[in-house]
């Protein structure tokens, strides 16, 4: 330790710009991935914030909820295992709508919940009240196009009209802020107009995209033979199957991956240079008798100090950026990803000064004597 | 008399182009407490393979080393980095101090590595530089020092840890004559004040006024001269 310091105070400009490098990849790296939570989390918040463990789908749906249909029976099927108060339908659609009054259209996702219902959202503003009857619960990020408690929001598709009666934050699908409406407003979209009542009559019929279900290992065993006819996926492969969410985020992760990369292969870079710069340096040190395990400690402190410090600084850079940032912006770095970046980076860093330890280790004592001067 | 150093018909061969050269030859060495002893011979003599088995950097191909009376062959290379450290010293032909260490750290690193406390380090560390009268340089990193400051600092550096023998090759090469001298004198100097036994391969005649022995070595074998 005597040593690493000691040199790093002695070489101040030659650590300090390997030092820069660090930080600035470090912080590249942890942006991006504040950049592919937020985008992941404002991709599929909605299903995320689902208290659901598992969805049942239609088989051969691909794990789309669009794709899927799901009837009234299957939901009763469903009903029968998990118990009444563990299943819930799911109504899943995009469309666009336009503010009454306006002409600018805004896409939306269309999710039918239970108002009473666990899958329903908690309410920032408003009420639910009076969704029976053509009330809308919507996402704030509406209100940037000027939707307020009382517009009236007009379907695309289909004509319907409905009234905002409350807002809701973070619930998107698909990257669209969500819409929340009842199920009987979700039939009246689905249903032809005669057959409109509950959903009794529709026994058979296609009602729902999905059921979101509360359970155990065992019952979803129990699930997979009790409904035909359909698949019973996990709650994390049912965001990944949302259209762009895998694209979005492997190609985020693959920046990430890179970075952690050239963040190692800069610093075996960067140390094995040196090293070899020394080499007869150490090969003195090694005569006069120090251990080669001190002297790879000491390459090994160096990598470790300089990552420690480049990520410090990057964090403080990242939290300070994410402040700036506007709302809108998709950034989220909670605490135990940003910790598991930072291990990643250390660990990738510690990877790459192994090269130099490994030239430490095979550097000969005995140069020291009769080739002064080399 | 005590004997710091004995070594016992050694032997080394180099493997070169298929055959074994014989490098040195059932070559012995007594060197005694306070005693300092020249080597000379021409280039390609083997002066350094002679000093790389002394100092427990080369093993011999036979043969046996003692320092204190005790082998020094057949350990481990940990046992024998342990040994450079605690019953060696050596001086190098450029000093090689370690440039980002001031003069009274490249001491206290040595001292540190030996596990000593810091109060006995820094105490010994301030008596060696006194004695090689470089109290006020105490502070210089060692591009800042004259060739023979450098080459005091490695003497001290040898010393720190107070070793049983010291070992120099070459250690005036570098330096003009007047300087060569001086820096040999100091080494004389300790050697004759802190018992130490002490082997020095050198080139110049000059110096040899202040060394007990002189050998000359010729087809792997030491023989000794009259000062
Ligand atoms: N590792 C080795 N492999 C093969 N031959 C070697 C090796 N090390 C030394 N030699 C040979 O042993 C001989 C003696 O080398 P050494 O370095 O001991 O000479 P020296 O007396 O110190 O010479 P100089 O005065 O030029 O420093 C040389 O001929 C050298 O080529
Ligand atoms: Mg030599």
């Amino acid at each position: 330790m005597y040593l690493a310091l000691r040199e790093i105070r002695f070489a101040k400009a030659r650590y300090t710009l390997i030092a820069a490098i660090m930080l600035l990849i470090s912080f590249l790296v942890l942006f991006v991935t504040g950049l592919a939570q937020g985008l992941a989390y404002d991709n599929a918040a909605s299903i995320q914030n689902m208290p659901a463990t598992h969805f049942v789908l239609e088989q051969g749906s691909d794990h789309r909820f669009t794709r899927s249909q799901i009837s009234g029976e299957k939901l009763e099927q469903t009903r029968s295992v998990v118990g009444e108060s563990n299943a819930e339908p799911l109504g899943v659609q995009m469309t666009s709508i336009v503010l009454s009054g306006d002409i600018q259209k805004i896409d939306v996702a269309l999710l039918a919940v239970n108002p009473k219902g666990w899958l329903a959202p908690d309410l920032t503003m408003g009420t639910t009240e009076k969704q029976e009857t053509g009330g809308v619960v919507v996402d704030e990020k509406l209100a940037e196009h000027g939707v307020r408690l009382g517009s009236i929001l007009v379907d695309q598709a289909s004509g319907t009209r409905w009234t905002v009666t409350g807002f809701v934050k973070n619930e998107s699908f698909s990257h669209a802020p969500a819409v929340f409406l009842s199920k009987e407003e979700w039939m009246g979209l689905h249903l032809p107009s005669s057959a409109q009542s509950g959903p009794g009559s529709a026994e058979g019929q296609a009602a729902y995209n999905a059921v979101a279900v509360k359970a155990t290992e065992g019952e979803v065993s129990k699930l997979q033979s009790a409904v035909p006819n359909t698949e019973i996926i996990k709650k994390a492969d049912a965001v990944s199957a949302i259209p762009g969410y895998k694209e979005e985020q492997g190609s985020l992760l693959m920046m990430i991956a890179f970075l952690f990369v050239i963040s190692a292969f800069v610093l075996a870079v960067f140390f094995y240079v040196i090293t070899i710069q020394k080499t007869s340096q150490f090969g003195i040190l090694k005569a006069i008798g120090t251990r080669t395990s001190y002297l790879a400690g000491s390459v090994t402190l160096q990598v470790l100090l300089l990552s420690v410090f480049s990520l410090a600084v990057s964090i403080f850079l990242v939290k300070v950026l994410e402040m700036a940032l506007p709302g809108t912006m998709p950034f989220q770095l909670g605490a135990d990803m940003l910790a598991l970046t930072c291990a990643a980076f250390i660990a990738m860093s510690l990877a790459g000064s192994l090269f130099s330890v490994w030239k430490v280790a095979r550097i000969e004592a005995l140069d020291a004597i009769g080739r002064a001067g080399v | 008399m005590n004997n710091r150093l004995e070594m016992h018909d050694i032997t080394r061969t180099f493997a070169d182009g298929g055959f074994q050269r014989t490098i040195l030859d059932r070559l012995n060495l007594k060197v005694a407490e306070g005693e300092l002893v020249a080597v000379m011979g021409p280039s390609g003599s083997g002066k350094s393979t002679f000093l790389s088995i002394a100092g427990a950097l080369l093993e011999p191909t036979r043969g046996d080393v003692l320092i204190d009376g005790k082998s020094i062959l057949g350990q481990d290379k940990q046992a024998l980095s342990e040994l450079r450290l605690r019953k060696m010293g050596f001086i190098f032909q450029n000093a090689n101090l370690i440039p980002y260490l001031k003069v009274e750290e490249q001491l206290m690193l040595v001292a540190k590595l030996a596990g000593s406390s810091k109060e006995v380090c820094a105490q010994r560390a301030d008596e060696l530089l006194q004695r090689m009268g470089l109290t006020h340089r105490k502070n210089a990193y060692p591009h800042k020092l004259s060739g023979g400051e450098r080459q005091r600092v490695a003497i001290a550096r040898a010393l720190m840890n107070d070793p049983a023998v010291l070992f120099a090759d070459e250690p005036t090469a570098s330096l003009d004559a007047s300087r060569g001298l001086e820096v040999v004198a100091m080494i004389a100097k300790q050697v004759k004040e802190q018992r130490k036994s002490a082997v020095m391969v050198t080139h110049d005649d000059r110096v040899l006024p202040h060394c007990d022995r002189v050998f000359y070595l010729d087809k792997g074998k030491l023989t000794e001269h009259p000062v």
